[in-house]
């Protein structure tokens, strides 16, 4: 047991020591990560001139969930000539790979596309067999827009808790940085991945500023109010319980998409973008994050 | 005995109440959803939230038995008795046609899932111009009103306002959903009877004092007819109309003109109805009525289908709607359904299911994970034990807000334990950590992480409330709901559970 401890803590001063030279270093591939991943949103902005791929909710228009199985490449192209924008989903089991239901967005009020897909299969559609939902295109403008608002708001109120709970310049600009870092490469991440966003993929976000500020708060306060042990001790110590946080909430939210099937859209779409946030802010706050506080704590002398 | 500190109690009591609130039954059988309003059922005493116990004596567990009773006893052509009994006393009805009512299974708890996870319509509606609160009051009166003389029951009519201070009512409706809610709700239902281009009355209880309906004296479907595409019926009510509407409708027809027709001497010009700017029926008025102040008019209108039961239901339809708005009266404003949801409930109930599996398998995860960090069944326990008690204090406050819990909600659930978690893990790593400062300082440090933290969170959520007309306010509110019992009772109660275990 001694003889263990001896050797953990003979391998925490060499990996202290790797840090003290390497840390301004690695301060670069989050900033790198973050700096991608704003050019791509800007590129994906001048060619889509959006942020975001979005659904109905979002654009307005109707979907509509027919359940069981049923082929949809006819339905598709059938469709596709009096509906030109149509877009088709699949909801499988994920064990079976059995189609649960299948959804299908259209622009196209309801009356219209329910008709179009009544003629296909050839018989009605009621409430025992599918699901209809509209959104009229200036309420999902409006509702996008106040999202949008909502989400800069959270962002602030966060920035203004931070500062109050901090009161000190740097670190709280690290913490709202990294926070700025997680919103941007989970937007990346679900635009690169072709991701129609709806309103509760929005509200995810919201979430997202939430979660990720928990570590960071661990972290400034380990480092800087505690003044036991050495700094690269307490950074360790924190990133170690950080990191078991960040992947508790993680293991949370995964099984949504590898174990349990059959969840509706909104509910996975909270989840997804979690995921892909939370897995930014591994890196956002135990690299950036700690980086600069490290850098912080040197100059001011805290150690 | 070990001695459990006060937070540890208050854990505790507070977890009884959520129980209470959320108060499970395992009882089965069929409680009774809705009752048509101008029914026999309804007129006998029959209410929805009676528990149905048998019919006729045959025991009625299932609404296979129901419907079993109902194939055994209908159709029949004349009368027959039927004894309902339900937990609130039996009745009896006397009729030629399944009673009006519509059956669910009891619930098991009294949470309330919302229309995404239960199945059901939900309509966002927008009036053409900005209302005041008042106005918004009269719409949402008037609409209920409505919604309940069309027997649709298990509804919910609200205001709701978004960022932008647009106001909207939401009209929720539980359960199957009636295919005429779009036409019921987002027509402005403005009635009006006009003489030429003079109005003589309108809907409402300005000129309308009282109308007939179901009361076969004065409220009836008059006759039916074979026409070219099936059959054709013709009703008739008789309505009420104020002093004032009636000394109208004298002025306007004493300067009308006669016309004499083969079927009798009529005024030359017609008593048109109008539903919505559209002309539903002209009527004739008889000569005898010119220059009358008469405060009884019948009103007439007619309804067609394949067949003379078609026509006839189509008629009923037709002058329960035109009566609805008669009563009610119309709205000053026009009517825009902006959104309009439909969700089937069998999916839903899919989805449920699915959810609860879910939350089974993060937990699972969760505690394995904890499990495999602390090596220590005590700490996992006691963590678990904390992540549960979240959960179910923010399901036992839903219930008792009457919350419908929507997928959203369910996700603000999940997301809260995984936050309840993270703080956990804060305090123990404190309270393990620096043995050279007591246990009371680490532990004070890790609750201003986690006051941090919870700070941090509300206000994230906070937009949410109003953002998009609130439709994602269950998400926020559920979070919140979650870590405030973290913050203010279980938390505490685990900080002082650990420091036993430590001790």
């Amino acid at each position: 047991m001694e003889e263990k401890k001896g050797q953990s803590m003979e391998k925490t001063r060499s990996l202290s020591r790797l840090y003290d030279k390497t840390y301004k270093f690695l301060l670069f591939i989050p900033f790198i990560l973050t700096l991608i991943s704003l050019i791509y949103l800007g590129s994906f902005f001048s060619n889509h001139g959006d942020f975001i791929y979005k659904d109905t909710t979002l654009s307005g228009g109707t979907t509509i969930t027919l359940n069981g199985n049923i082929d949809s490449g006819p339905l598709e192209s059938k469709l596709k000539p009096e509906f030109p924008d149509i877009s088709i989903r699949k909801l499988t089991d994920i064990r079976t790979h059995e189609p649960l239901a299948l959804i299908i967005e259209s622009s196209s009020p309801p009356e219209n596309l329910k008709a179009g897909i009544e003629k296909i299969l050839g018989y009605n559609l009621t409430e025992e067999n599918s699901s209809t939902e509209f959104s009229g295109p200036a309420l999902s403008q409006g509702f996008y827009k106040q999202l949008i608002i909502a989400l800069i708001i959270a962002f602030l109120l966060i920035s203004i808790v931070v500062f109050i709970l901090f009161r000190t310049l740097v670190p709280s600009i690290a913490t709202i940085f990294s926070v700025f870092s997680d919103i941007v490469m989970a937007l990346a991440i679900v635009d690169f991945l072709g991701l129609r966003l709806s309103t509760a993929g929005i509200a995810a976000f919201l979430m997202l500023i939430g979660y990720s500020v928990d570590d960071n708060i661990l972290l400034t306060t380990r480092a800087l109010k505690n003044k036991e042990n050495t700094l690269n001790e307490r950074l360790f110590r924190a990133f170690k319980t950080g990191l078991l946080m960040t992947l508790t909430a993680i293991a949370a939210v995964l099984p949504a998409f590898f174990i349990v099937s059959g969840l509706p859209d909104s509910f996975r779409q909270i989840f997804l973008v979690l995921a892909f946030g939370l897995f930014a802010d591994i890196i956002n706050t135990w690299v950036t994050n700690a980086g600069i506080i490290k850098w912080y704590c040197e100059k001011r002398g805290i150690n | 005995m070990i001695k459990l500190g006060i937070r540890v109690w208050i854990l505790i009591i507070v977890l009884f109440l959520s129980l209470l609130s959320i108060s499970p039954s395992f009882e089965k059988g069929l409680v009774i959803k809705s009752v048509d309003q101008n029914s026999t059922s309804f007129n006998e005493g029959l209410r929805s939230g009676m528990k149905l116990k048998s019919i006729n004596d045959q025991e009625v567990k299932e609404i296979s038995d129901y419907t079993k009773i109902m194939n055994q006893v209908f159709p029949t052509q004349n009368k027959t008795k039927l004894i309902i009994t339900t937990d609130k006393g039996e009745f009896m009805l006397y009729t030629n046609e399944t009673p009006k009512i519509t059956l669910g299974d009891i619930p098991r708890t009294k949470l309330k899932t919302g229309l995404d996870l239960s199945g059901g319509s939900r309509a966002l509606v927008k009036p053409e111009k900005d209302l005041s609160l008042s106005e918004m009051n009269d719409l949402i009166a008037v609409t209920s009103n409505r919604l309940n003389v069309f027997g649709i029951s298990d509804v919910t009519v609200r205001p709701v306002s978004d960022l932008s201070g647009n106001n909207f009512m939401l009209v929720e409706v539980a359960g199957a959903s009636p295919s005429d809610l779009k036409e019921l709700v987002a027509k402005q239902g403005k009635f009006e009877a006009k003489i030429g281009n003079d109005t003589v009355f309108i809907g409402g209880e300005r000129d309308i004092t009282d109308v007939c309906r179901a009361n076969a004296e004065c409220s009836r479907i008059e006759a039916c007819y074979p026409s070219e595409n099936g059959y054709f019926c013709r009703f008739s009510f008789v309505v009420y109309l104020s002093e004032q509407a009636a000394q109208r409708h004298a002025d306007i027809t004493s300067k009308l003109g006669v016309n004499v027709t083969e079927s009798g001497r009529y005024l030359e010009k017609q008593l048109d109805l109008y539903l919505d700017d559209n002309l539903v029926d002209s009527l004739y008025i008889s000569e005898n009525l010119k220059g009358q102040v008469t405060t009884q008019i019948q009103v007439q209108g007619s309804g067609v289908g394949k067949t003379r039961e078609e026509a006839i239901d189509n008629s009923k339809d037709n002058m329960r709607k035109l009566q609805t708005i008669l009563i009610t009266g119309s709205l000053p404003f026009k009517l825009e359904i902006v959104k309009l949801d439909s969700i089937s409930p069998l999916l839903g109930k899919e989805f449920t299911r699915n959810i609860m599996i879910l939350g089974l398998v993060v937990f699972a995860i969760i505690s394995g994970i904890l499990f495999a960090k602390y090596r220590n069944i005590k700490i996992t326990l006691s963590i678990i034990l904390t992540m549960f008690s979240e959960a179910f204090i923010t399901l036992g406050i839903a219930a008792l807000i009457r919350w419908n819990l929507d997928a959203p909600s369910i996700a603000g659930i999940i997301a809260g334990m995984g936050t309840g978690v993270n703080d956990q893990i804060v305090i123990i790593d404190e309270s393990v950590s620096n043995l050279n400062i007591s246990i009371r300082e680490r532990i004070k440090r890790a609750l201003f992480i986690i006051l941090g933290a919870f700070f941090t969170t509300v206000t994230a959520m906070l937009p949410l409330f109003w953002a998009g007309a609130g439709l994602l306010r269950g998400f926020a509110l559920t979070t919140i709901i979650s870590i405030t019992a973290g913050i203010l009772i279980t938390r505490p109660a685990f900080a002082d559970i650990l420091k036993k275990i430590q001790e």
